[in-house]
């Protein structure tokens, strides 16, 4: 129990400041998101991809739903949903392709309900959502990525989730068939590979704001201030424990 | 009809995910058993990826695609030779598989990494002419020069560098980088275990 106790209060802390953000924001109060490029570039993307009628490449990495970085999925997730609640809304669904096994229903869940609920429906193609290989075989999955950026109908790519350096693989496919691209991940050697390649990268904790810039629902937009606090709070802390040590006080 | 439809599976999802982190917390066993559920479901979602590549890639075939069509020969020939290696007609054929054809192809292709950053790096210099882009070749070329076999007289001076571009700079951005991933790890987990996010309903 007494192990468990830092995670204990670092989740009542963060729960209990959305709650608060949640109310001043239910009060009236407004809170402004700084502009990130990842998402303002998606809007265009869509864009794009709906005047010349052909698809967005979007891959979802390969981290599992049930594992540690599961979130970093379910982030990548809202990521795919947006494009294709607005993509599917004139009838033309994202390729998705994952590396993990597990994200492939969740993807065809996305995928299927945004062209359920679009205007123009659009049969949903067994090829709309593919699965490329196991999460232990990260070349072969950007094999397979290259492959789909390179022979289908594609007007962008949008990579997010989780990646390695296999991403280097991936953004340099994008850049060969002059895709504009987006790239989004928590792995900071696969981040600094992107921005060798794109001007649109989210840096990790930008991923997991996706739902709050995209949607801008009040719940979302409290979680993003609570997580501002907390940067806020550890940055205090670490500059404080540093002057202390330098103090010698502690 | 519509409040079922959309209340069982956030109910379920909330539930299952407090008794997670509760288990996590403060009573191990039932967070393992409930993660030794996800597992199985992992291993289902694995069959129903194998089913979709090759649903996918027989419908290529059917288009005249060659490479589709080695694809699903291969993923033939490999289930076949788990086969015979499970009624022990043959020895260690999947691992054969594995050692002589899927781990070379999966090395040459990560060797290709160096070349392709290689070309970014240059690309970006000649396209970005920024403080930013030129410190990005000074560490690059520091660093490279640190690890070459040098006279000892340089190799004195760029150790120490090397060493506080490594342990410090690159150490202190990546540590809050991670900082920063965990407080989103914990927001976006808050919101899924409120059930505000819910990626398994409408």
């Amino acid at each position: 129990m007494s192990e468990a106790l830092p995670a204990i209060i670092i989740i009542l802390l963060a729960a209990t400041l959305m709650l608060l953000a949640l109310r001043r924001l239910r009060s009236g109060v407004r809170y402004s998101l700084r502009p990130l490029a990842g998402y303002t570039v998606i809007g265009e993307q869509i864009g794009r991809a709906v005047e010349s009628g052909s698809q967005l490449h979007v891959t979802l990495g390969r981290a599992p739903l049930p594992g540690v970085n599961g979130p970093t999925s379910v982030a990548a997730l809202e990521v795919l949903a947006h494009l294709a609640r607005e993509s599917g809304e004139s009838g033309i669904s994202p390729r998705v392709t994952v590396g993990e096994a597990t994200l492939l229903p969740a993807a065809q869940g996305e995928v299927y309900r945004a062209q359920s609920a679009g205007e123009v429906t659009a049969e949903f193609a067994t090829d709309d959502v593919q699965f490329l290989a196991a999460s232990e075989f990260p070349m072969a999955y950007a094999a397979g990525v290259t492959n789909s950026l390179h022979h289908d109908e594609i007007a962008g790519n949008v990579a997010v989730g989780r990646f390695g350096v296999e991403v280097a693989i991936i953004a340099e496919a994008a850049r060969r068939k002059e895709f504009s691209q987006i790239i989004g991940t928590d792995d900071p050697t696969a981040m600094a590979l992107a921005t060798l390649y794109t001007d649109n990268v989210l840096w990790g904790e930008e991923l997991f704001t996706a739902a709050a810039y995209l949607e801008g629902r009040m719940e979302q937009l409290a979680s993003v201030r609570a997580q501002d606090i907390l940067r806020w709070l550890v940055a205090g802390g670490i500059l404080l424990f540093t002057l202390l040590r330098i103090g010698r006080i502690f | 009809m519509t409040l079922l439809k959309r209340g069982i599976p956030v109910a379920i999802a909330v539930i299952v995910g407090l008794a997670t982190l509760l288990g996590l917390l403060v009573f191990p066993p039932l967070s393992d058993l409930i993660l030794g559920w996800a597992a199985l479901l992992a291993t289902a979602a694995l069959l129903l990826g194998i089913l979709n590549l090759l649903n996918v890639h027989l419908r290529r075939v059917t288009g005249g695609n060659l490479y589709s069509l080695i694809l699903v020969l291969s993923m033939l020939g490999v289930f076949g030779l788990a086969i015979t290696d499970a009624l022990g007609i043959t020895t260690g054929g999947v691992d054969f598989i594995f050692a002589y054809v899927q781990a070379p192809l999966e090395a040459a292709l990560a060797s290709l990494l160096a070349f392709f950053l290689l070309f970014a790096g240059v690309r970006l210099l000649q396209q970005q002419r920024t403080v930013w882009s030129i410190l990005f070749l000074l560490t690059a070329v520091l660093v490279l020069l640190s690890q070459s076999p040098l006279p000892a007289v340089l190799s004195d001076i760029l150790a120490p560098i090397h060493s506080f571009i490594s342990n410090v700079l690159v150490l202190a951005g990546m540590r809050g980088l991670l900082l920063g991933i965990a407080l989103g790890t914990i927001t976006l987990s808050l919101r899924l275990l409120a059930g505000i996010e819910r990626p398994y309903s409408s």
